[in-house]
């Protein structure tokens, strides 16, 4: 697992208390009850704080599955 | 605190009871629900923080409808901005911000705070409430260049701190102090104009953690030190007073030892909020009173002293005699000395004690110093009893001394002590001594339980429940409230359920216990009491009074039965009057 990938998996296992470390990475908003737009806003936040980056409005709706959000952070760290 | 950080925090599953709290704000509590809850478990960790909120856009509904919730809430946060007084004042309303729209703003923010003011003393009758006032800047509503106040923001300004005003004088209410919160989280690094724009949360991270930590802090204050022993020389005053003499020590801005002066002044004010004040001086012992005798500007802290423990043996023996005349534990006292040396000599022999370092060598940080006194010792109320603590201490150390003496019959003595005793059945919400008495109080205490302000509001409000409190006086002079008594009553004439009875250390050796079991009795026709007792790492008082009463080491559930009482209580000659409220 590469360093973005676990520090990622460490942002949504502190949201969503009751998923496995293993489970983590197939986490989506159609897989996840609790995961709903009040924790993608969340999710966000806590992203945002983690890889010290801002996320535009624009990207918001890429927070929908962890898959989705490594895709974006990869994307944008090799970007900037 | 990092979002994660407080996320993980919350994940933590106590057993303890709930501690519900109400978030009320007019925007998207988000982070700032979750950062508060996050503070707030970190300081109660035995009990589930739930923090629930209402519905966005709507503060001031959300504050009224707090009273319909079932159960009550044990607590409220109410966190105010601008746009809860007006949605002008807001980034998510394009409703005017020309010229002709200001007045018309100003008259709208008046009203709404009044409003404000009007729900705030409602709802605070019945639920404690925490309020924040408006902390983001201004937006740029006003004509005015940024670099100059206007009327436009001067009179909104003047409203919202009228309601905070009217909001400080209210019961069962508490405000944030702007100014430390100024301090730990910078003005023009709240605001974030993304998420508020894109979700109605207008909060930093940053400004979001600090802002609910501050509210956690008013939730679940601190308990408030109860003492303070201070040093002499380099910490009272500048200089060696067994070298220059009484004359030679200073405090002033001539000699640049100013300091000492704030020092002192801090002091006299802790003093007169009933703080016990003492000195443990490694000193000449007559070059130190003389220095109080002859130097005038220290007769108000003079007073103040007491015991003054000056001598050359070590400070941690002064200090433990200090603590004997208290009668209060070693966790509730603070020792101030400008010497490393001594202060981990003292902390060595008194671990619970709060070694300060007071900094002779820098004004900025004695001026720290004085804000944290203010902090350890702070308290939101004064009583009466504040007033006469230092002077019943010194009462109850004549009165110790004359029992020690010897040669005065004991029975003889207490018969002749003329003592008063007032019981008064129901508290005022408004007055606080008896709860404060219950959270502070350790020896004399039945089981620890400690209550907060929503616990005690509804224990007012219970039809089943009873609060008694103790007041006495004698010939040695009065002690004020010194004792709470509180639980539920049963059928009439059957028996009542104690759950918190506490008793002022200051009142031991008086028979006030004794006199206090058997008026719940028979002011109550009980036929017997049930204890709800616990053995606690400090109240060991209480224990031996239980013992001593029986004849045996008490054991919960204890039961009191009346006709067993009357058999082991000894003599009592205290004047009973009862008065209710």
């Amino acid at each position: 697992m590469s360093d973005t990938a676990g520090r990622l998996t460490q942002c949504l296992s502190a949201y969503f208390a009751g998923l496995s470390l293993e489970e983590i990475p197939r986490a989506s908003m159609a897989t996840v009850g609790e995961w709903d737009s009040m924790a993608s806003v969340t999710l966000i936040a806590v992203v945002a704080e983690e890889f010290g980056i801002e996320v535009a409005p624009e990207d918001y709706e890429r927070f929908v599955s962890y898959e989705l959000i490594l895709d974006y952070l990869e994307t944008t760290r090799r970007v900037s | 605190m990092k979002l994660v950080d407080a996320l993980k925090a919350l994940r933590s599953t106590p057993e303890g009871r709930a501690l519900p709290l109400h978030l009320v704000c007019g925007f998207t509590p988000l982070h700032l629900q979750t950062f508060l809850a996050a503070h707030l478990q970190l300081k109660e960790p035995t009990r589930k923080v739930v923090v629930s909120s209402g519905l966005f856009g709507d503060c001031v509904g959300n504050l009224e409808r707090t009273l319909e919730l079932d159960p009550l809430p044990e607590v409220a946060a109410l966190v105010l901005e601008w746009s809860d007084f007006d949605a002008r004042l807001g980034l998510r309303n394009v409703g005017g911000w020309r010229p002709s729209d200001l007045a018309d703003i100003t008259r709208t923010v008046e009203a709404q705070a009044r409003r404000f003011a009007s729900a705030i003393t409602r709802v605070a009758e019945r639920v404690p409430l925490r309020v924040s006032l408006p902390t983001l800047p201004l937006p740029p509503v006003s004509y005015f260049p940024g670099a100059y106040s206007g009327a436009f923001d001067l009179s909104l300004r003047a409203a919202i701190l009228q309601l905070g005003a009217h909001a400080a004088l209210a019961s069962n209410v508490a405000l944030i102090n702007a100014q430390r919160l100024d301090y730990a989280s910078p003005i023009g690094q709240r605001r974030e104009v993304a998420t508020e724009l894109a979700s109605g949360f207008p909060y930093t991270l940053a400004h979001a953690s600090q802002l609910g930590k501050a509210l956690a802090e008013l939730v679940t204050p601190a308990a408030a030190k109860k003492g303070l022993i201070t040093d002499l020389d380099d910490t009272l005053w500048r200089g060696l007073v067994g070298e220059v003499g009484a004359h030679g020590v200073t405090w002033d801005l001539d000699h640049k030892s100013h300091s000492h002066a704030l020092y002192q002044q801090v002091l006299v004010s802790l003093a007169d909020s009933g703080v016990l004040l003492a000195v443990a001086s490694k000193n000449d012992a007559l070059a130190a009173a003389q220095a109080f005798e002859l130097r005038e500007e220290l007769a108000p802290l003079h007073g103040s002293l007491f015991p003054m423990e000056v001598s050359w043996g070590p400070k941690s023996q002064g200090v433990a005699r200090i603590l004997r005349a208290w009668n209060v534990g070693a966790d509730s006292v603070v020792f101030v000395d400008d010497s490393p040396l001594e202060l981990a000599e003292v902390q060595a022999a008194w671990p619970d004690i709060t070694c300060v370092r007071f900094p002779k060598e820098s004004d900025a940080e004695v001026y720290g110093l004085l804000e944290r006194l203010r902090d350890l010792f702070g308290k939101t109320t004064l009583s009466a009893e504040d007033a006469v603590r230092r002077e019943s201490l010194r009462q109850g150390a004549a009165f110790q001394q004359e029992i020690a003496a010897g040669g005065v019959d004991s029975e003889q003595f207490l018969a002749q002590l003329d003592a008063d005793l007032t019981l008064t059945v129901g508290v005022d919400s408004n007055d606080r001594r008896a709860l404060e008495l219950i959270n502070k109080t350790n020896q004399f205490n039945l089981n620890g339980r400690r209550f907060s302000e929503g616990d005690w509001l509804a224990r007012l409000s219970d039809p089943q429940a009873f609060v008694v409190t103790i007041a006495y006086k004698d010939k040695f002079g009065p002690l004020g409230t010194i004792g709470v008594i509180t639980g539920t009553l049963e059928q009439p004439g059957h028996g009542l359920t104690v759950d918190a009875w506490v008793l002022s250390c200051r009142a031991f050796s008086r028979r006030i216990e004794h006199a206090c079991l058997k008026f719940m009795l028979e002011h109550f026709g009980a036929a017997q009491l049930a204890l709800e007792f616990e053995v606690t790492p400090k109240n060991g008082p209480l224990q031996t009074f239980l013992r001593d009463l029986f004849g045996s080491q008490p054991i919960a559930p204890l039961l009191v039965r009346r006709s067993e009482f009357e058999k082991f209580c000894p003599p009592l000659y205290h004047r009973l009057k009862e008065l209710s409220v």
